[in-house]
């Protein structure tokens, strides 16, 4: 997951360039059945619904939306990989569904039942706290949960808790993981001062510009576009990255020709700023992030094998 | 007290029954965590915390009803006559949903015999006409054979409610929005 | 921002939002219009014998969703629709009830006592004045009372109360409404226990589905839609289907009178009247602000109040109440709406649904998505504006409309309705289940989903005919994740202590109180028992 970021930037010229031809030579038979693995309402499930709408207009393509939750898209993946594999159903999902939540689910499903269409992109994942905490800086936290003060840290799935506590055994402080469903949820938490610091996927972005919450580190390899001083995980000592990626896919065994239509014209949209779906992404997550085909294949299937080795730190 | 029902005490003890029933067999063997769970060092709340209230609720409440609430007057009653009715509706809208489901493929299927290249009915989910067929024969179906039972006699009545019925919900649902889809097109 | 700056906001959201269209240069937003058309609609199901506003706001949600779409844009229409829906309803109920003696909701009851009598008596539009001028006062009441405590309970709530604190206030509401709805405890306890189980299927922390016995339908729970409509308007259509059945060949009801005499409402009628509004729609409000305490107590306490203070007071030759005085309807009315706009209280300040409305509005927040009702909501947040603050104060607004449009033409249009009678309900009620059953699945699109719908309405008919309340399973079910939820988060939060219930002085009063109130009312059918 570390180098993600790098091979999206190679990626996306790729796709921009090779791809888009394909879109012509593909159309789906029929409507699609596009399942979507967030709450409805959320910027994510607003996310898949402007995608299909804008690919409606520019395309003709006929979407049918379907909210499919729960299980951190383990419930989705289930659903979907007994579906015809034509180009006629997709899903989207995080990374984390084909990665973590697969792995741990251990239902008898690895990545290669389903076939990964392409990334849109990625989120601004931070250690965000209130400011009523009065802390400014990890350090500050790290300082007051030495002082023996209770820390409560607020995650929003089983991956996250597992981040969350490696960073406190990192740092040799003892941290309550409070586990919540969907980052508001978080942020609600937060701000009503029932936690006092938790992971917070661009959310914290406004309420973090106004002075109400503070950044304190970033949750992935690299800084944070917000607050690119804040230290980063690999900076406080832990190997993972704690970042979602926004994926689309299929059922297993989808033809190449309808996978990698789908995927460059996701791709097209997405990365056009222009577009209303663009204007979101580029806003709420940090710019596009279209990665497809082969790479695509292998960083799915790294996620998915690097669920053991975080399991395994974070038993110890 | 000659009789009085005693549907209060049958109902307790189902109840009782029904909650030991979850606490000690199903609960258990149906969750993956237990009561608590050892999780990074801690003990955490597992999954069969919260069923094994909600039993604890059913057995609080049967116990309750069966023993403070044993003896109050007017205790209802279930009359086979009920139990037959309700059945009786149940089945007819079994019915009319196994129409709904499977008259469009079916017809689709039909069609086809007369055809040189195949449809399929699940690509055609979409198409006017198609996609109504299913919900229109079991909606109306349904509908007036409900009202038939109810009012004791097929009458030319209930199968117009039937069909104005369906022609309205379709009207309703299916042609203002291009995202909806009726029954039964999201399962095919 | 401050408070002001806020109320401001939500009445702009109201009325500056899309346009739906405009008369001389003034624009009519859509939300206004929605408002309006919920109101009329309520009307006209309130009228009709069979249907209550329950139903029409668990048929209108989809379409209303498919509508104005997943955004928090579709928020103040769809919501505004559904109270207008709530209110119309309310008045509505009362119209069939004093011409034809069929109470059109379940609420309007008491109504048929003084309303029939006075129809019979040739005085039937002055009933349905009486009725509609204290049913608006009463509801109006109800809101300025929302408007004012709602928002500062909620500060209270988020203030004090940890998650502990929390978990304790849940366990609290689960039992006062098992204890309350219905005339037994023990099966408001069964009740609510096999709504948290309903709910607790397939969910769960773990990636295994617990209680899916392995099978992949039951692997996502049941939807909250199906529970809720199952239960509550399914179970519902087979028992009325099952009366009417019984009901079958008998005699339609009975012509109105001729109508004579005056007919209007003077300022001496309402001046004789205002001290039973009063009255009522203080004990409406009171009753309606505690959860699952439902319209119909209100009433009935209301009328027998009122019936107390107005044997000491009327004059000798003056009808008593049940034999047709406008005093009867005035105390039933008042005091059954007054419930609705209280109703509200606990459902913004804290989360906790009291009634079957409230229901609806929940789980027409939790579709669109954007606003979740409970304290949060009430957060002044100073710097960047609180979305969900916004909607509350909107919210707001569209009652105090939807009372506008009350009193002004709501008295016109209810009057007119006396035709729904006409509609029989053998032919109404299949295509009401038809109507829900599609609902269900354009919102679900998947066929399991109409199974389960099915089976809850069974479930739903089995618990009305054994007299155990649908509606404490369905506010269990609500409420049950919420509770596990904060329960686990209450337990990490406080170290891993596993009597956080009992280490915290609120807490703990909150679970002693639960305790009481099933003790309380368990023991007393005991007392009057035979």
């Amino acid at each position: 997951m570390k180098n993600l970021f790098t091979a999206a930037a190679a990626a996306i010229s790729i796709a921009a360039s090779a791809m888009s031809v394909q879109a012509q030579e593909w159309t789906p038979p029929g409507p699609i059945k596009l399942m979507i693995a967030f709450a409805a309402g959320g910027g994510a499930d607003t996310q898949a619904r402007l995608i299909a709408t804008e690919l409606e207009n520019r395309l003709g393509w006929e979407f049918i939306p379907e909210q499919v939750t729960g299980k951190g898209g383990v419930n989705l993946l289930v659903e979907m990989q007994d579906e015809p594999n034509d180009g006629t159903v997709i899903g989207m999902i995080v990374t984390e569904s084909l990665g973590y939540n697969l792995y741990t689910a251990d239902i008898g499903l690895t990545p290669e039942d389903f076939t990964p269409i392409v990334t849109t992109a990625g989120t601004q994942m931070g250690v965000v706290a209130g400011a009523a905490t009065g802390w400014t800086s990890f350090d500050d936290m790290v300082a007051a949960a030495k002082g023996g003060q209770d820390i409560r840290f607020g995650v929003m799935s089983q991956r996250l808790g597992e981040i969350a506590y490696l960073l406190g055994k990192e740092q040799g402080i003892d941290l309550n993981i409070i586990s919540v469903q969907g980052g508001r949820a978080v942020l609600n938490g937060v701000t009503a001062g029932d936690m006092d610091v938790g992971f917070m996927a661009g959310i914290q972005a406004p309420g973090v510009e106004a002075g109400d919450l503070v950044n304190l580190a970033s949750a992935m390899a690299q800084p944070l576009t917000q607050t690119p001083d804040a230290p980063t995980l690999p900076d406080l000592g832990v190997d993972f990255d704690a970042a979602a990626v926004f994926l689309f896919a299929g059922p297993g065994g989808m033809p190449e020709d309808a996978r990698n239509a789908i995927a460059a014209a996701i791709t097209e949209v997405t990365s056009d700023p222009e577009t209303e779906v663009g204007a979101l992404i580029a806003r709420a997550f940090g710019g596009p992030m279209n990665i497809q085909g082969a790479e695509l294949d292998a960083l799915v299937m790294r996620d998915f094998a690097d669920s053991e080795a975080l399991i395994e730190a974070a038993s110890e | 007290m000659q009789g009085q029902s005693r549907s209060n005490l049958y109902l307790g003890l189902l109840c009782v029954a029904f909650a030991l029933l979850l606490i000690f067999i199903w609960i258990p063997l149906d969750t993956k965590t237990g009561i608590v769970e050892k999780a990074r060092g801690k003990f955490v709340i597992g999954d069969a915390l919260a069923p094994t209230v909600a039993a604890g609720f059913i057995l609080l409440g049967g116990l309750v009803v069966s023993v403070f609430e044993r003896k109050v007057a007017d205790q209802p009653t279930i009359s086979r006559t009920q139990v037959k009715f309700v059945a009786s509706l149940t089945a007819l809208v079994i019915v009319g949903l196994a129409i709904m489901r499977f008259v469009g493929p079916a017809a689709v299927e039909i069609a086809n015999l007369f055809r040189a290249e195949p449809m399929e009915y699940r690509l055609l989910r979409a198409t006017p006409g198609w996609k109504h067929i299913g919900f229109f024969l079991g909606g109306a179906i349904m509908v007036a054979g409900l009202v038939s039972v109810v009012e004791r006699k097929l009458t030319r009545r209930a199968v117009l409610t039937g069909i104005i019925t369906a022609v309205v919900l379709i009207a309703v649902f299916d042609l203002p929005f291009e995202d909806l889809l009726l029954p039964p097109n999201g399962d095919v | 921002m401050d408070i002001l700056g806020y109320i401001w906001l939500g009445v702009q959201a109201v009325f500056l939002g899309p346009e739906a269209f405009s008369i001389l240069g003034m624009s009519i937003s859509i939300t206004v219009m929605m408002v309006l058309s919920g109101f009329l609609f309520g009307i006209v199901v309130g009228a009709t014998p069979g249907l209550a506003g329950p139903f029409a706001m668990a048929i209108s949600l989809p379409i209303l969703i498919s509508v104005f779409g997943y955004s928090p844009d579709a928020l103040l229409p769809v919501l505004g629709f559904l109270i207008g829906i709530m209110k119309g309803a309310t008045i509505g109920g009362a119209v069939p009830a004093i011409l034809f003696n069929t109470p059109g909701t379940p609420d309007a009851f008491m109504t048929t006592l003084d309303g029939f009598p006075m129809a019979q008596k040739g005085q039937a539009k002055k009933a349905l004045r009486v009725a509609h001028f204290s049913s608006a006062s009463g509801d109006t009441f109800s809101d300025i009372v929302l408007f004012v405590c709602a928002p500062f309970l909620a500060i209270i709530v988020e203030s004090y109360l940890d998650l502990p604190e929390k978990t304790g206030l849940l366990i609290l509401s689960l039992s006062f409404i098992a204890a309350v709805i219905g005339g037994s405890a023990g099966k408001g306890l069964i009740s609510i226990g096999l709504g948290l189980l309903a709910v607790y299927v397939g969910t769960g922390e773990d990636f295994y589905p617990r209680l899916s016995m392995g099978a992949d339908g039951l692997s996502r729970g049941f939807p909250i839609t199906t529970a809720v409509l199952g239960v509550l308007i399914i179970g519902a259509v087979f028992k009325e289907l099952e009366e009417a059945w019984r009901e079958t060949g008998q005699n339609r009801p009975a012509k109105v009178p001729t109508q004579s005499g005056d007919q209007k409402l003077h300022w001496p009628d309402i001046k004789r009247l205002f001290p039973f509004i009063a009255r009522s729609a203080f004990i409406g409000t009171a009753i309606g602000a505690l959860p699952g305490v439902g319209s119909t107590l209100a009433a009935t306490l209301g009328y027998s109040v009122g019936r107390a203070r107005h044997q000491k007071t009327k004059a000798a030759d003056a009808p008593s109440f049940g034999d047709g005085t406008p005093e009867g309807i005035a105390a039933t009315e008042a005091a059954n709406s007054a419930v609705s706009g209280a109703n509200l209280i606990p459902v913004l300040s804290l989360g906790i649904p009291g009634n079957a409305a409230a229901v609806f509005l929940i789980l027409a927040a939790e579709s669109i998505g954007g606003f979740n009702p409970g304290p949060a909501v009430f957060r002044f947040s100073p710097d960047v504006v609180n979305p969900e603050l916004v909607i509350a104060f909107g919210l707001f607004t569209c009652m105090t409309i939807a009372n506008l449009f009350n009193w002004t033409i709501g008295g016109v249009f209810m009057r007119s309705m006396g035709f729904m009678i006409n509609i029989p309900k053998t032919l109404l009620l299949p295509a009401v289940l038809l109507l829900t059953l599609t609902a269900i699945y354009v919102q679900e699109t998947r066929l399991e989903a109409i199974w389960f719908a099915l089976g809850f309405g069974v479930l739903g008919y089995v618990m009305r005919v054994l007299t155990i309340s649908p509606l404490p399973f369905v506010i269990a079910f609500i409420l049950g994740r919420s509770l596990e939820e904060t329960a686990r988060q209450a337990y990490s939060a406080t170290g891993n202590d596993p009597f956080f219930l009992f280490n915290n002085p609120i807490a703990l009063i909150f679970i002693l109180m639960s305790v009481a109130v099933i003790i309380f009312a368990g023991r007393k059918p005991k007392g009057t028992a035979p």
